[in-house]
């Protein structure tokens, strides 16, 4: 036992969950913003292969860490724009974003490093001691510059969601776009400034996806980006819960790769995996979370 | 028009990007599909899945649902056709083989999206997020029953016996002699214009229609809009269970992981760009198998994930072109209860939020 | 009082304004002027163009023809956010607020106070808001979230923001729809007080008592009209009459009362004791009861919003009864607890059948053919062959164009209507309720519409109309009652006055000397006395 509960699964917890948690909190600022956001997973990949690309390029963890940044902003933007100003349905625009994402950063894998499934390593910030367990891992996942960025994000967003003039504007047109008109706001504008916000959030899981593994890989979000739309519904559009449910998520996967190391992969520890889907599934079935959801969300604003 | 110009200048821009001639790569495009028979019995089958698929996302469509499952109901149901396929198809002749694979494949597809039809008509979870939650737990699921339930080691079933197999075309086709083209092809061909012609006639498929486009009328006037959209997506949950008459009876086989991924999701762009009716939706089908196939013949030159950069262009072009002209009824249908027009009060109304929709008895005794 | 200085309420007018949706024209040449430091009152029918006037001031809706002036200038561009930069602020019938953000962050969303960094100061809206609460004596509750509040105190808020706002105009839609007594003399204690600073202010009702006792000018409209102004301080005896006249119109209701429906003829459709709740955990109806006898056609008068659609609903099996139950030919039905779906068809069947008023919403789906939409609700289980169905309901009434293949969107309202109507009447009926039955409808059509309720009526029905018109009701009832806050305050029969009906609807307790005769729920409620003539 002593193995599992250890510095180590600490460490690979925070690991494992900044990416998650990042992608959630983008999700909450699109959400609360009123964006049906399912395009999370294909922001996590274009950031991840926008930062390795970039700091592959010109040798440099910031730069590679501002591109991933700023693809992020891009993409999470333009999929507020195709939602807000040319009508299109948020699902199909999410679902061909994430595919847009997905064979995009394949083909560029191809164009760039002439390979199907990863690229080159890069160095990535280097901070910490060097080691792979214990405290030394710990002090490592701690003060990577893209999880203290991340922490930061996480943290501040319920803040600057309460106590900012954006974060009161994109609360109210999230919660009542006829309204937030009514008081003079530029509902589709304002959305679109929440899905940027979003996307930077988010990409900073992909930027740290991206660097813990000193390479893109394809594909290699994995799926994360729909557990963390998970992970916003289970905590009720809250950043903060959001966050929390990510750091349990993390701990259950870590936990799992501990157990697995300890029975020789049990197929069974696999099924753990299942937790996050199963429970959001059945709170909503359940009704637990109801009416949690911003009331404006997908909706424009009428007349 | 608008689609296919701007999906063929973001062609000729990345071919152009890999440093080839836009005509070239076009050609060797053209000769790896339409170009030869071969070519074209590879088309029809890479068609055959996206034909299903997007009738299935259209069915739900037609009744108001995103019915985003498609891909881990085909998943699912595909798995099933593999793991009852070696026994069946050994016990049975064809006749009686085909379809209890098939059908034990499309009932385990139909349950699934029975699933996410209980949940949201009886319990208000919205479709979407129910279906995004169940095709990770098919993810999840799927490799563990292969490795566990049925001791796989290389994640793939058996052999399906040879009563479970669907002949190729080339039976009847010579030319498309060594081509992965089956009967499936024609047989989905047969299915899309049986539903179409069930949504059209039968009460049942009338009253989805009429469902998809006004629930509260619907309501008011007795039809069971519960009912109906469970039906719907038992339907296309269903339809999408017959995928693996395509990819396992008719070319691997056998069921491995990862057969068939992406034609759900490639659905909903077959779907969105057919949605005029049944010749539009084969039509788009064959376009997307032709892209999905002109990728692989151009492999060499230019990496075939060029191809779904191209689909996921004409996916947003066609939405931006039915959003600017305003589309129609089908497409319009909005998450949540966008189709529910008319509903003055935005206070108690305006809540349809993604994750919880209001179940269909809209008042209840508190 | 003076700690903000006087508010200086600029002068607002529409001349000729004009204001058409499609074929309907809601104001026709309108020329009305607001003066600073008045209370004006606007009054009129549903559907008079009250609202839309006020919109027009306020840059919510831009007028077909004609013009707008604020201050003595045309409104340019014709914006709400340009209108309120003049000084000009719209309170809106549905309150347009955001039910989780507090009253402060509501207050000051769109105008937030912020410091370096765009942080909210919310100390600073807060020193604002209270000082601007102790000049107007607008109390209302900053901290918790909105949905938590009252109604008044949510009403309150939108004026005190429209105030932040430096709105020296204030234009109210229905203020008082959905205030209690107290909260309505509270209301136009402020709106007083407001004007006593000099703001404009107009205010859009139904209630003649409130324009009595607290208005200082009023304008009556009809049909998109003026039909009456006065622009003094109106404090004079029969004045209620004759606001009464000038609101309902002239109009001599065609005397003809349907032939009369004998004593004991047997109860078609009873409603005993029902209490239905809104969503909002509300009285829809609050113990409502009548009775119908079988050939009878039973008008129902009120104020809308007034429970007419819960009637409608709960009949028609789509809105559970929380108390009560539902009659047919002295047969109880039930509740309407289950699958609203099987309870409709289940009524149906009984022969209950149900017209509901919102046609787009509940009766018709545009974009659907009309001989779908004339067995809508109906498949599988229709007697005759479907298109022999069709063709029959088809040839109820003449249909323009006569093509059934055609969208039911494409349609005129009328026939829309026509189509509605013979779905409906085609069904073997016991009780039909018909609410709204001509809105939106020619004149033509309506007359047509009519006939066919008293024709069937005439065959044994037991019938029900529900309508904004009390001409139609007045012409076509054998009884009328009236429906208020969810009960029948009073019934009357078909040739009483205008100003008896409308007083009852309009719950006029004033110096009038035509006061209608209430009848309580006490009389309502004991069997038999709804059915007595």
């Amino acid at each position: 036992m002593s193995e599992i509960l250890s510095l180590t699964t600490v460490a690979e917890t925070w690991r494992i969950a900044v990416p998650y948690a990042c992608a959630a909190v983008g999700g909450v600022w699109a959400e609360r913003s009123g964006v049906i956001q399912i395009g999370l997973e294909g922001v996590l990949l274009s950031s991840a292969f926008a930062s390795v690309a970039v700091a592959h390029a010109t040798g440099s963890a910031p730069a590679g860490l501002f591109a991933g940044i700023g693809v992020g902003v891009i993409q999470s933007a333009f999929h507020g724009w195709l939602v807000e100003r040319t009508k299109i349905d948020a699902v199909v625009s999410g679902i061909a974003l994430n595919l847009l994402a997905y064979a995009a950063t394949r083909m560029a894998l191809r164009a760039l490093y002439d390979s199907s499934s990863n690229s080159p390593s890069i160095g990535g910030f280097e901070v910490g001691p060097r080691g792979a367990e214990g405290w030394q891992l710990l002090l490592r996942a701690l003060f990577d510059p893209v999880a203290v960025l991340a922490l930061i994000a996480v943290v501040a967003s319920p803040w600057l969601l309460q106590r900012t003039r954006l974060g009161l504007r994109v609360r109210a047109c999230g919660e009542h776009p006829t309204a937030a008109q009514a008081a003079g706001l530029d509902v589709a504008r304002t959305r679109i400034v929440a899905l940027a916000v979003s996307g930077a959030v988010c990409a900073l899981g992909g930027v740290h996806l991206a660097f813990d593994q000193h390479r893109f890989e394809a594909g290699m979000s994995g799926g994360r980006g729909f557990i963390a739309l998970a992970a916003v519904v289970l905590s009720g559009w809250r950043a903060g819960r959001a966050a929390v449910a990510c750091l349990a998520f993390g701990l259950l996967e870590a936990l799992q790769i501990g157990l697995q190391s300890l029975f020789r992969a049990s197929p069974a520890a696999t099924l753990v995996q299942l937790l996050p889907y199963v429970a959001t599934l059945l709170v909503l079935a359940l009704g637990i979370g109801r009416g949690a959801a911003p009331a404006g969300i997908g909706r424009a604003p009428e007349t | 028009m608008f689609a296919a110009a701007g999906a063929l200048l973001v062609f000729n821009l990345v071919v152009a990007a890999f440093g080839y001639a836009p005509r070239d790569t076009l050609g060797a495009a053209f000769a790896g599909t339409w170009g030869t028979a071969y070519g074209t019995g590879q088309v029809l089958f890479k068609a055959t899945p996206l034909l299903l698929t997007g009738l299935a996302f259209h069915v739900a469509l037609r009744c108001g649902l995103f019915n985003i499952g498609t891909e881990g109901q085909l998943a699912l149901g595909a798995l099933v056709a593999g793991w009852l396929g070696p026994s069946v198809g050994a016990a049975f002749p064809p006749l009686l083989a085909v379809p209890l694979v098939v059908g034990a494949s499309v009932t385990t597809a139909a349950a699934l999206g029975a699933l996410a039809g209980f949940m949201r008509a009886r319990l208000g979870v919205h479709e979407i997020i129910s279906g995004i939650m169940l095709n990770r737990c098919v993810d999840v699921f799927l490799p563990w029953v292969l490795v566990v339930g049925l001791g796989a080691t290389a994640l793939r079933t058996d052999d399906i016996g040879a009563g479970a197999r669907l002949p190729g075309l080339e039976v009847w086709v010579p030319a498309f002699s060594g081509s992965a083209v089956s009967v499936a092809f024609p047989g989905a061909v047969v299915v899309t214009g049986v539903v179409y012609l069930w949504l059209e006639r039968s009460v049942a498929g009338r009253e989805m229609r009429w469902v998809g486009l006004s629930p509260t009328a619907c309501g008011s006037q007795g039809v069971d809009v519960a009912r109906r959209r469970i039906q719907a997506m038992v339907l296309s949950g269903g339809l999408a269970g017959l995928v693996c008459a395509g990819t396992v009876l008719g070319y691997k086989g056998y069921y491995e992981l990862g057969l068939g991924a992406g034609a759900g999701f490639s659905g909903i762009a077959v779907a969105m760009v057919g949605r005029s009716g049944p010749v539009a939706l084969v039509l788009a089908a064959l376009a997307f198998g032709t892209l999905a196939q002109a990728g692989l013949s151009i492999n060499a030159q230019v990496p075939k994930e060029a191809m779904s950069v191209l689909e996921a262009v004409v996916i947003l072009l066609v939405a931006a072109a039915a959003g600017v002209t305003g589309g129609d009824g089908a497409t319009r249908a909005t998450p949540g209860d966008g189709a529910e027009k008319g509903d003055g009060d935005g206070a108690e109304s305006g809540a349809a939020p993604l994750a919880r929709t209001r179940p269909v008895p809209s008042e209840r005794v508190p | 009082m003076t700690t903000r200085g006087a508010l200086a309420g600029p002068p607002l007018s529409l001349r000729a304004a004009t204001k058409r949706y499609g074929s309907v024209t809601a104001v026709a040449g309108l020329d009305l002027d607001l003066l600073p430091g008045r209370i004006h009152a606007l009054v009129g029918e549903n559907g008079a163009g009250k609202s839309t006037a006020l919109k027009m001031l306020a840059g919510y809706v831009t007028p077909t023809s004609g013009d707008v002036y604020v201050d003595g200038r045309p409104l340019t561009p014709l914006s709400p956010r340009r209108a309120m930069s003049l000084g000009v602020g719209m309170v809106h019938q549905h309150f347009m607020l955001v039910p989780p953000l507090s009253g402060l962050e509501n207050l000051v969303l769109g105008c937030e106070p912020t410091r370096a960094g765009g942080r909210l100061d919310l100390e600073r809206a807060r020193r604002e808001a209270e000082a601007l609460q102790v000049e107007t004596g607008l109390t209302v509750p900053l901290d918790p979230p909105v949905r938590n509040l009252s109604v008044g105190e949510q009403q309150r808020l939108e004026i005190l923001r429209v105030l932040y706002r430096g709105a020296r105009a204030i234009l109210l839609d229905e203020p008082t729809a959905v205030l209690s007594p107290v909260e309505v003399e509270e209301l136009y204690r402020t709106l007083g007080r407001i004007r006593d600073r000099g703001a404009t202010i107009a205010v859009v009702t139904h209630r003649l008592d409130e324009v009595v006792r607290f208005c200082d000018e009023l304008t009556v409209m009809r049909r998109g009209r003026r039909a009456l102004s006065e622009m003094k301080r109106i404090d004079e005896p029969g004045l209620a009459d004759r606001l009464t006249r000038a609101i309902m119109g002239h109009e001599v209701a065609p005397p003809a009362v349907p032939s009369a429906v004998s004593d004991d003829a047997p109860v078609g459709l009873a409603v005993v004791e029902a209490t239905a709740l809104r969503p909002d955990g509300r009285r829809g109806l609050d113990r409502l009861s009548c009775r119908v006898r079988a050939g009878e056609i039973v008008g129902i008068a009120g104020v809308e919003g007034n429970g007419q659609t819960e009637l409608a609903r709960a009949l028609a099996g789509l809105m559970p009864l929380a108390s009560g139950w539902v009659e047919l030919r002295g047969k109880r039905l039930d509740h309407g607890t289950g699958d609203p779906a099987r309870a409709v068809q289940r009524r149906r069947d009984a022969g209950l059948v149900v017209v509901h008023e919102d046609r787009h919403r509940d009766e018709m789906i545009l974009e659907t053919s009309v001989a779908e939409n004339l067995v809508l609700g109906d498949l599988g289980r229709l007697p005759d062959a479907e298109p022999d169905t069709v063709a029959r309901r088809f040839g109820i009434f003449d249909v323009r164009p006569p093509d059934p293949e055609q969208l039911g969107g494409a349609l005129s309202g009328g026939n829309q209507q026509k189509v509605v109507m013979a779905r409906h009447l085609d069904r073997p009926l016991v009780a039909l309720v018909a609410a709204q039955p001509t809105r939106g409808v020619d004149i033509g059509t309506a007359r047509i519409i009519r006939a066919a309720l008293a024709e069937r009526a005439a065959a044994g029905a037991a019938v029900v109309v529900i309508s904004a018109d009390l001409n139609e009701l007045r012409g076509l009832s054998h009884r009328l009652l009236v429906l208020r806050q969810g009960r029948i305050v009073a019934e009357l029969p078909p040739t009483a006055s205008e100003q008896t009906i409308g007083q009852a609807m309009l719950g006029h307790t004033g110096p009038s000397s035509d006061r209608a005769p209430e009848i309580d729920d006490v009389a309502t409620t004991s069997p038999g006395a709804a059915d007595g003539r």
